[in-house]
């Protein structure tokens, strides 16, 4: 208890407030006010707090539109975010039980400094309690993933689960070393994520296994197109990870497995998609069939993915 | 002189919130609104902004998201940041109180160079145009930032320029001991923006100093060069620099060439000058 947090955002207009909060948090670390919320989004996106707290009555945005654009995204979703209302807030807030609205906690006007106190308290440590999480690109992780799966088949629903991983990523490695190797990941990331979003809204999930190993589910009928636009940006982007002169050469030289130096084109990503239309039973066996999928895709050195045409071309074509 | 450049870069470096253009920021406004508009649409038109173009960049390349300083374009700074940010960047964003015919005129300048930079790199086949492209778009980014951080110290500096017939980057150096070249480097490296973005915007004045990507510094030199002979937009003085026979020779260009990109640039030109209403 008691950790210290580096920076606090607190976005209210109201200066009694204000310095209640000042005096509660002194201790704690050190809180930058904001009494306009628009402004201080760019700053939370450049460079995330380690807590927000949002005043609902803040006029010149909506509470709603900006916990939605800070916690829309895998890199603030670890942001602890508290918001401060009043009762007849409280009453008309459905969205508090609503997944997708993703605050931390609330704090009732008028506010009583011990709640207050051990509310924060209670929120930060939940937050670093956040172990599921992947702890580079902050996405799900192996439990969430599985209960995910397990979850859609269980209640019957169709689903297309793809799994992705990178091809020649562990020469890239070991020439450039493990941080260079992150940020291919981060980016990677990025990519699955918002395409995934773009295509398919709330309805898309991703999560990372570990490595370069990641998987989404999107609805069967999306599921091409996520794949032909992730292949697409991955392949556009992916040589200005590169030093000019490999970039150029389009290869690099390194070692392979058995310690004999070999050349490498450079990276691509692989894909293999299986569907449930209810034929699926387990998480294992979604999995296994993905992976497999996964394996022949990887024949190629180019980006590439492959669907389950067992149980897509059925159906849609 | 030295505390007094120390506290000015800092001030520099404290922006954080540069204002734009109205229609600008309108239209991307809008379009973002439309689920119908793709994002390499939405990126086609950021791109043509400076203060959004260096935000998106700035957003892209900080180490929030892990991999600084490896992307330079905006259309793959919008596949990596989604439209979700891109959002946030925009409602973050306030317009100029007052606009002044010279604010106007060196986005018109800026934009003009970004074309012209993206002709030259096609021309001589040089990969991704569109690299060349921002760094032309924001190679006076440096301007926008003294306008903003310092504005006792511009109208100096614009005194100065008129009273003394001198160009803009000498009447900078004469008022604050630095030019908005200068300006451009400690931006770049606070922003940790690619080093192909920061040599261009650094050197454009002096590309013979550019060590690691001189293709960059040199196109958009040639290309200010250009955009000022054309007199598009207004940077802040009338005087054309001085082309570098260097840059003109390294880059393989030759006269014939050259006539070849004047075509291209006369005929995007009125693109260009629709764009910005005034």
């Amino acid at each position: 208890m008691n950790k210290n947090i580096q920076e606090i955002f607190l976005i209210s207009s109201n200066e009694d407030l204000i310095n209640l909060f000042q005096k509660i948090l002194k201790e704690k670390g050190k809180v930058y006010t904001f009494n306009k919320g628009r402004h201080v989004i760019e700053k939370i996106l450049q460079s995330p707090p380690g807590l927000i707290i949002l005043d609902t009555e803040i006029d010149d945005i909506s509470y709603q539109e900006m916990i939605k654009l800070i916690k829309g995204e895998n890199v603030y979703l670890h942001i602890p975010l508290i918001i401060c209302l009043n009762i007849d807030v409280l009453q008309k807030i459905k969205e508090l039980l609503d997944p997708e609205f993703e605050i931390d906690d609330f704090i009732l006007k008028p506010i009583k400094e011990i709640e207050a106190l051990v509310r924060i308290e209670l929120t930060t440590s939940k937050a670093s309690r956040f172990l599921d999480a992947n702890p580079l690109t902050k996405l799900p992780g192996n439990t969430t993933i599985m209960q995910k799966i397990q979850g859609l088949i269980d209640a019957k629903k169709e689903f297309a689960l793809g799994y992705c991983d990178l091809d020649f990523f562990k020469s890239y490695n070991d020439k450039y070393g493990f941080s260079r190797g992150d940020e291919v990941l981060m980016m990677t990331s990025r990519i699955i994520v918002n395409t995934v979003k773009e295509h398919c809204g709330a309805e898309g999930f991703v999560g990372h296994i570990g490595g370069d190993d990641f998987v989404f589910i999107v609805p069967i009928p999306k599921a091409e197109e996520v794949c032909k636009n992730i292949t697409k940006n991955f392949d556009a982007i992916i040589p200005y990870f590169y030093d000019p002169v490999d970039r150029k050469q389009g290869f690099i030289i390194s070692k392979n497995r058995k310690g004999k130096i070999e050349k490498f084109p450079l990276m691509a990503i692989s894909i293999g998609v299986v569907f449930n239309r209810g034929n699926l039973k387990h998480y294992g066996e979604a999995s296994q069939i993905a992976v497999n999928l996964k394996k022949a895709a990887k024949k190629s050195p180019k980006s590439s993915y492959i669907l389950d045409r067992r149980n897509y071309g059925a159906q849609d074509r | 002189m030295r505390d007094l450049r120390t506290e000015r870069k800092g001030k520099i470096l404290s922006v954080d919130n540069l204002p734009t253009l109205p229609p600008v920021l309108d239209e991307v406004t809008k379009m973002i609104e439309d689920e119908n508009t793709s994002p390499k649409q939405i990126a086609d038109v950021i791109s043509k902004d400076q203060v959004l173009s260096a935000k998106v960049l700035k957003m892209v390349n900080s180490p929030v998201y892990g991999f600084p300083g490896r992307i330079t374009t905006i259309h793959h700074a919008l596949v990596l940041l989604g439209i979700n940010v891109i959002r946030g960047i925009i409602i973050s964003t306030a317009v100029f109180d007052v606009i002044t015919s010279s604010m106007v005129g060196l986005w018109e300048h800026s934009l003009c160079t970004s074309t012209i930079s993206k002709i030259i790199a096609e021309q001589i086949n040089l990969k991704d145009p569109e690299e060349y492209a921002i760094a032309g778009l924001l190679h006076d980014l440096g301007k926008v930032i003294i306008a903003i951080q310092l504005p006792e110290e511009k109208k100096e500096i614009e005194e100065v320029q008129k009273k003394e017939d001198i160009s803009y980057l000498e009447a900078e150096k004469k008022i604050l001991g630095f030019g908005h070249d200068r300006v451009n480097a400690w931006l770049c490296d606070h922003w940790k923006l690619p080093l192909p973005t920061k040599e261009a915007l650094a050197y454009h004045h002096n590309p013979s100093l550019a060590k690691f990507y001189p293709d960059f510094a040199n196109v958009v030199h040639v290309a200010d060069c250009i955009s000022k002979v054309l007199e598009v937009g207004f940077s802040g003085d009338e005087i054309v620099p001085l082309l570098q026979k260097k840059s003109f020779l390294s880059l393989g260009l030759t006269f014939k060439k050259l006539a070849k990109i004047m075509d291209q640039v006369l005929e995007n030109i009125i693109e260009v000058l629709t764009f910005i209403p005034k």
